[in-house]
């Protein structure tokens, strides 16, 4: 068991998955840690019986703030590589070792998800066109930008520490590497769409491109 | 002119009631003294331009702008985009603040549950 790993899981109102989750990335590492983003439901105390650390956010702050919690802990922790993952279900703990194996020669590795066809067309559309700006604003080409299974080192996550509170995270993140000029490479991960979108919508989408011509104008050297 | 005299009497009735409001504000303290003060002179300012707004004309023409009305909405442009600025500066702000506050709260809770 790798006890420099730690395996940051975001959650809000995810009483449904978070307990499996837990138990499968316990296979993995030691240290899960779960950042209870003001759920409704009772995801901290499943997540505290699963025998997760539990952060607590006493109000919903968006996903990107969740992920900067349990980071930010799991640096002070000791941790020197992270791996974060959704707690919907939709990603297969077991690919942990997959994403340790790429961090070796990477400061980041992104999982890319692999299509299946169950993805609704509005999602692909909306995921390629990020794709396409992201490759066009940054110069980094990724098959799947808006994955939230990445892993990456400790020194890494310094350089890429976000502001970004939402949804847009993930963006930010690359938007991040492609300024700090890490190494990073791409993993296939397979995925289950079942409830993937309960989160973001269309709107979201457009934020996310709205924010990545912001970052592109105010942060690029 | 009747038209100018219309929103001359909008205007003077627009000052008077944010003269009011302020005058609310400040009673419920809401609104520091000096923060009071300064909102009562800006708006005494508008109540007299709204008043006498030929004052204005000579300025206006200064800087080539020849209707006193024009003058005045391209002011309240300017002001508007000044405010929306500093409140999204301010909300930016805030948030930060909320996020590090929740941050600590949660770290705390950790170290609670520990002992």
């Amino acid at each position: 068991m790798k006890n420099d790993v730690f395996v940051i899981i975001p959650a809000h109102n995810e009483k449904r998955h978070i307990s499996k989750i837990i138990r499968r990335a316990k296979r993995q590492s030691s240290n899960i840690i779960v950042v209870d983003d003001g759920s409704d439901d009772n995801t901290s105390e499943l997540a505290e019986k699963a025998e997760a650390v539990v952060l607590r956010h006493i109000v919903n702050m968006g996903k990107g703030a969740a992920l900067k919690t349990g980071c930010d802990y799991s640096i002070k922790k000791g941790a020197r590589r992270l791996v974060v993952l959704d707690a919907d279900g939709q990603h297969k703990p077991e690919d942990i070792p997959r994403f340790l194996e790429a961090l070796e020669k990477a400061d980041i590795v992104f999982g890319s998800r692999v299509r299946r066809g169950k993805m609704p067309f509005v999602f692909k559309f909306g995921n390629s066109f990020i794709n396409k700006v992201n490759d066009i604003l940054f110069g980094i080409r990724l098959k799947d930008t808006q994955s939230g299974f990445r892993a990456f080192t400790a020194d890494a996550y310094k350089k890429i520490r976000w502001d970004s509170q939402s949804y847009s995270v993930e963006a930010e993140m690359i938007a991040n590497v492609g300024r700090k000029n890490l190494k990073y490479s791409e993993i296939f991960i397979k995925t289950i769409y079942s409830d993937r979108y309960k989160g973001t919508t269309v709107l979201d989408g457009v934020k996310i491109v709205l924010n990545m011509v912001w970052w592109r104008l105010t942060r690029w050297h | 002119m009747a038209l100018i005299q219309g929103i001359q009497i909008i205007g003077i009735l627009f000052a008077l009631f944010m003269i009011y409001y302020t005058f609310i504000n400040f009673k419920r303290k809401q609104l520091k003294k000096s923060e009071s003060a300064l909102w009562f002179v800006m708006w005494f300012i508008f109540l007299l331009v709204a008043i006498f707004p030929t004052y204005l004309k000579k300025l206006a023409e200064t800087l080539s702008v020849y209707r006193t009305m024009d003058f005045l909405t391209i002011l309240g442009f300017f002001f508007i985009i000044l405010l929306t600025f500093h409140n999204y500066v301010q909300v930016k702000k805030n948030g930060r603040k909320l996020e590090e506050i929740v941050r600590k709260i949660a770290f705390r809770s950790i170290k609670k549950n520990k002992k």
